[in-house]
C-alpha cells in the first residue's frame, strides 16, 4: 500500500503562530497537508520549530470551518448563506446607510496581527481611504502599543534593537514579563543554549515560571513582584545604577540627550526609589534589587527582553520607557549582545505595528496629523484623507455603548474573547447595527454579527509576515483557500462594493505600495524575499539586504540621540480589598495558542484541554481548595467558574490563569483600567476572590443582568 | 438616549467618567516634569492621539467648572484651544 502521508510537493513558508516567525516546509499530497518541517535556511530558527508551529496545523480542516458567506439582519436570527458577491453588497449597504445615518465617523475597522502585512495595510486603507475616517485600529493595541510608545520616546523605534542571533554573544540576559521557554519556544531554545555556556539569568515576573527554573535554564535571580509594581522595580534598579555610578557616561555623553539625563538621574536617584523602601512595596528582597542592577550595569553585553507582563498595565508605556532608560544609561545598545527587545505574541505583531493600522499613524509611524506624510498618501490613493486622529478600538467599544459608533470591520479578531471585560464589549457589540466579521470561524464575536466573511488560514494565502525581530518572511499559499478567496481579495472586494475602485494581481502589489509609502521597507519586495529568504527591516537604499542590529551609529530620532523620559511610578487603581483579596495575573502555555481559535481544534489539546487557577497552597488552605476543585472567581467586573490547581509557582497573594479556552472566559473578570498612554488594557492585574464551588453552574445563566448596556 | 442623533449633532463621544479617567492618567505621567513641559506634554499627548471628539467632550466639561480633574490637566488641555502651541511635524511627549 503507498505510504497515504508521503509528500508529493513542499512549500517554504512562514509559521503564524508566535512572533518567532519560524521558517517551515510545508508538505502536500494532493490538496491536502501532510507535514510542516522546519526549515534549515530559516533565519529566525535555524532548523528548529515547538509544538504548535511543527504539529497545530490542522486547524484549517477543523469540521466548523466555515466556507461560504453569511448573513442576517439581526443578531437573533439565524445565518444565511449567501454568495461572495451578496455578502460584500449587503455590508456595503449597511455601512452606508450607517454613515448616512450617523456619520462619517460612525464605523471602523480592526485589523489583526495573525494577518500579513498586506491584509493589515489594506486595512487601513479600507478605513482611511474608503470609510474616509482613522477608526483603523489593530489587535497590538491590546498587547503591545506601549512597546511602540515607550520605546519611540527613548530610542526612537518601536521595536526590537536586535536580531535573535545577538543573544548569543550576551553575557546577561534579563527577562521581563516574558515566559519564552514557553511563550516565543524556539527563541527560549536559543536562550538557554546561551545560559548553558555561561551566561547569568535575571528574571523579573511575579510568577515562577518555566523560564525561571527548568531543564538547562535556571535564573541567578528571580524579582518575583507584585503584579503593577514593574515602574517602581525598574526605577530602583535605576536608583542603585545611578546611586552607585554604574552608568556609562562616555555612552550617554556621545549618544543621548545628557540634560534629560540629569533629570532622570535625579527622579530615579530620590530616596524614595532606593530599594529598602520599594522592594516591601514590590514584595521583593532589597538585596535582590541592588543585585540585579549590578549584574545589569556590569555585562559587559547585558540585553532585556520584555513581554506582555511589561505592557498590560496601566503603567504599560511608563514600564517600557524605564527599558529604554535602562539599556541607555548603561550604555547597552547599539551592538550585538546587548539591546531592548520586546517579544511579540502573535506572528505579526510588528508588522501590525508597522503597517498603520492605528488611528493616528499611517505605515512607518508618520502622523496622519502630519501634512507631508498625509499628501504622500493621498496622492497614492486618490482621495482627500482625515486630517485627525481616529478611536482606538477600547475607544470604539466606549463609544458603540454611548451610541456614537454604530458598524465595525473585524479582520481575524476576536474581541469578545480577547478583550477585557467581556460584559462591556458585549454591550458594545449588542449596541452596533452592523459588525462584519472576518474569519476562520464562527467564535464568539460572531454571535454579535451580522456579515461573515470566510477568510482563508496563513496556509491558502500569499503575503509576508513581519517577526519580532523586524525579519520580514514570505507567507506562501500551500493549497487552494477553502473559501475560494485569500484575505487579501476579500478586503478588496469589500472596498470595492463600497465603490473604491482598486485591483492588485497580487498581494506582491502590495507590498510595493507598502514599499512607495514607508519608509523602513523602501527595499522590501517579493523579489528581495525570494532571492535572499527573508530581510530586517530597515530595508532601503542604504541597506538593500536589511539591518540586524539597530542604533549602532545614532538613534532614529531628530538629533540622533537617545533620551530619557521621567518614570514616575504611579500605582494602579487595581487594588485587592477585603471583597477581593487576591491579584489574578494571566498568561499562556507552550502547547496552546492565544484565545485558542486555532490550537483548540488541533490534537495539542490533549496537553492543555482547559485552562486552571494556579493558586498557593496557603491561600488554597485559607480558602478550603484542593488541587482539581471547582472554584468561582470573581472580580468587580464578573465571575467565571474554573478548577484549580494547586501550585509553587505562585506567591500567596496572586492567582494565575491562561486564556486559551473559550468556555473559561478569563475576560470576563479582567479590568477595564488600561495604559495611560496607549489604553492597552491592564490585563495582568485584576483583584479577584476565588471561592470552592461542588460543580459548575450553567454558564448561561452568569451575570445575566450585567449584559445589557448600561444607558 | 435618542436615535435621532446625526452628523454634527451635541452627542457625547463615550461616557464622560471614561475621558475623565484617561485624562488624570495622561496627568499622572506628566506630573513629575516642571509646569510648561507637564502642560506641553499633556496637550500633546491629547492633540496626537485623542479623536477631536474625546478632546471637545474634556474641553466643554473644563468650560462647566472641570472639578474632576487635576489642576495641571486642565492647564494643558487648555493649550488645545491656542493654536500658537501646535509645533508642526512634533507631536510627541515635551521637549527639553
Amino acid at each position: 500500500m503507498p505510504n497515504p502521508i508521503k509528500p508529493e510537493k513542499s512549500v517554504i513558508t512562514t509559521c503564524a503562530y508566535c512572533g518567532v516567525g519560524c521558517g517551515f516546509k510545508a508538505e502536500t499530497r494532493g490538496e491536502k497537508i501532510v507535514r510542516m518541517i522546519p526549515w534549515k535556511e530559516g533565519k529566525a530558527n535555524h532548523g528548529h520549530s515547538c509544538i504548535k508551529g511543527r504539529f497545530a496545523y490542522d486547524y484549517y480542516n477543523a469540521p466548523d470551518r466555515v466556507l461560504t458567506p453569511l448573513i442576517r439582519s439581526s443578531i437573533n436570527d439565524p445565518w444565511k448563506s449567501v454568495s461572495w458577491q451578496e455578502a460584500f453588497d449587503y455590508a456595503a449597504s449597511e455601512f452606508k446607510r450607517i454613515q448616512a445615518k450617523f456619520g462619517v465617523k460612525s464605523i471602523g475597522a480592526v485589523s489583526s496581527s495573525r494577518c500579513t502585512n498586506e491584509e493589515i495595510f489594506l486595512t487601513q486603507k479600507l478605513a482611511r481611504a474608503v470609510l474616509g475616517n482613522n477608526n483603523i485600529d489593530n489587535c497590538a493595541r491590546i498587547c503591545h502599543s506601549p512597546t511602540q510608545f515607550g520605546l519611540t520616546n527613548t530610542i526612537g523605534a518601536g521595536a526590537a534593537s536586535q536580531h535573535f542571533d545577538s543573544i548569543l554573544q550576551a553575557d546577561v540576559i534579563m527577562v521581563v514579563g516574558a515566559n519564552p521557554t514557553e511563550g516565543h519556544p524556539v527563541f527560549g531554545s536559543m536562550m538557554k543554549r546561551r545560559i548553558r555556556e555561561g551566561a547569568k539569568l535575571i528574571v523579573i515576573d511575579p510568577r515562577k515560571t518555566e523560564t525561571v527554573e527548568s531543564a538547562h535554564c535556571k535564573a541567578d535571580v528571580h524579582l518575583a513582584i507584585r503584579p503593577g509594581t514593574n515602574v517602581a522595580i525598574l526605577d530602583s534598579i535605576a536608583h542603585v545604577i545611578v546611586r552607585e555610578k554604574l552608568y556609562n557616561e562616555a555612552f550617554v555623553r556621545a549618544r543621548c540627550e545628557v540634560k534629560e539625563f540629569e533629570n532622570w538621574m535625579a527622579l530615579v536617584g530620590d530616596d524614595k526609589y532606593a530599594p529598602e523602601l520599594i522592594g516591601p512595596i514590590a514584595n521583593v528582597d532589597p538585596a535582590d534589587i541592588r543585585k540585579v542592577a549590578r549584574m545589569y550595569a556590569g555585562g559587559p553585553n547585558s540585553t532585556i527582553y520584555y513581554g506582555l507582563g511589561v505592557t498590560e498595565h496601566s503603567q504599560g508605556s511608563t514600564g517600557v520607557m524605564c527599558l529604554g532608560n535602562l539599556g541607555l544609561s548603561c550604555g547597552m545598545l547599539g551592538r550585538e549582545g546587548v539591546g531592548v527587545n520586546p517579544l511579540r505574541g502573535q506572528g505579526n505583531v510588528q508588522g501590525g505595528s508597522c503597517l498603520g493600522s492605528w488611528p493616528h499613524v499611517f505605515s512607518g509611524y508618520r502622523f496622519v496629523t502630519d501634512y507631508a506624510t498625509r499628501s504622500s498618501f493621498e496622492a497614492e490613493w486618490g482621495v482627500t484623507l482625515d486630517a485627525e486622529p481616529g478611536l482606538r478600538l477600547p475607544n470604539m467599544l466606549d463609544a458603540a455603548v454611548a451610541g456614537s459608533f454604530k458598524g465595525m470591520y473585524i479582520m481575524g479578531e476576536d474581541p469578545v474573547q480577547s478583550d477585557p471585560n467581556q460584559h462591556h464589549v458585549i454591550a458594545a457589540m449588542k449596541s452596533m447595527e452592523c459588525v462584519v466579521l472576518h474569519d476562520l470561524f464562527l467564535n464568539e464575536t460572531s454571535k454579535y454579527a451580522h456579515v461573515f466573511f470566510p477568510g482563508s488560514s496563513s496556509l491558502e494565502k500569499d503575503g509576508t509576515f513581519t517577526n519580532a525581530e523586524r525579519r520580514v518572511s514570505r507567507v506562501r499559499k500551500v493549497i487552494e483557500p477553502l473559501a475560494g478567496l485569500q484575505d487579501w481579495e476579500i478586503t478588496v472586494k469589500f472596498m470595492n462594493a463600497m465603490g473604491y475602485n482598486v485591483s492588485y494581481s497580487n498581494p506582491g502589489e502590495v507590498l510595493d505600495e507598502i514599499a512607495r509609502l514607508s519608509p523602513n521597507y523602501s527595499g522590501m519586495s517579493f523579489a528581495l524575499i525570494d532571492r535572499i529568504g527573508s530581510a530586517q527591516w530597515p530595508c532601503n537604499v542604504d541597506a538593500p539586504e536589511g539591518t540586524e542590529v539597530l542604533h549602532r551609529e545614532k538613534f532614529p530620532r531628530a538629533n540622533g540621540l537617545g533620551t530619557f523620559m521621567l518614570t514616575e511610578y504611579v500605582p494602579t487603581s487595581e487594588r485587592t480589598s477585603d471583597r477581593y483579596p487576591f491579584l489574578l495575573t494571566t498568561g499562556r502555555i507552550l502547547t496552546q495558542y492565544n484565545v485558542g481559535t486555532q490550537t483548540r481544534r488541533t490534537p495539542n489539546s490533549l496537553w492543555h484541554p482547559e485552562d486552571l487557577l494556579e493558586i498557593n497552597e496557603q491561600d488554597a488552605v485559607a480558602c478550603g481548595v484542593r488541587d482539581g476543585d471547582w472554584v468561582k472567581m470573581s472580580s468587580k467586573f464578573g465571575q467565571i467558574e474554573l478548577r484549580a490547581r494547586i501550585s509553587e509557582r505562585v506567591n500567596p497573594g496572586i492567582v494565575y490563569t491562561t486564556f486559551h479556552h473559550a468556555k473559561s472566559k478569563a475576560n470576563a473578570v479582567t479590568s477595564d483600567l488600561s495604559d495611560w498612554a496607549t489604553n492597552c488594557p491592564e490585563y495582568k492585574v485584576t483583584a479577584v476572590d476565588v471561592v470552592r464551588i461542588n460543580a459548575p453552574t450553567e454558564d448561561a445563566s452568569l451575570d445575566a443582568e450585567r449584559l445589557e448596556p448600561a444607558e | 438616549m435618542t436615535l435621532s442623533y446625526s452628523q454634527g449633532a451635541a452627542m457625547p463621544v463615550m461616557a464622560l467618567d471614561r475621558i475623565l479617567l484617561m485624562a488624570n492618567q495622561i496627568g499622572d505621567f506628566f506630573a513629575p516634569y516642571p509646569p510648561e513641559r507637564r502642560a506641553e506634554g499633556i496637550r500633546n499627548h491629547l492633540r496626537t492621539y485623542w479623536d477631536p471628539r474625546m478632546r471637545d467632550e474634556l474641553l466643554q466639561y473644563i468650560d462647566a467648572g472641570g472639578a474632576a480633574l487635576a489642576p495641571h490637566v486642565v492647564a494643558g488641555a487648555k493649550l488645545l484651544q491656542d493654536e500658537s502651541h501646535a509645533k508642526p511635524g512634533y507631536y510627541g511627549p515635551p521637549k527639553a
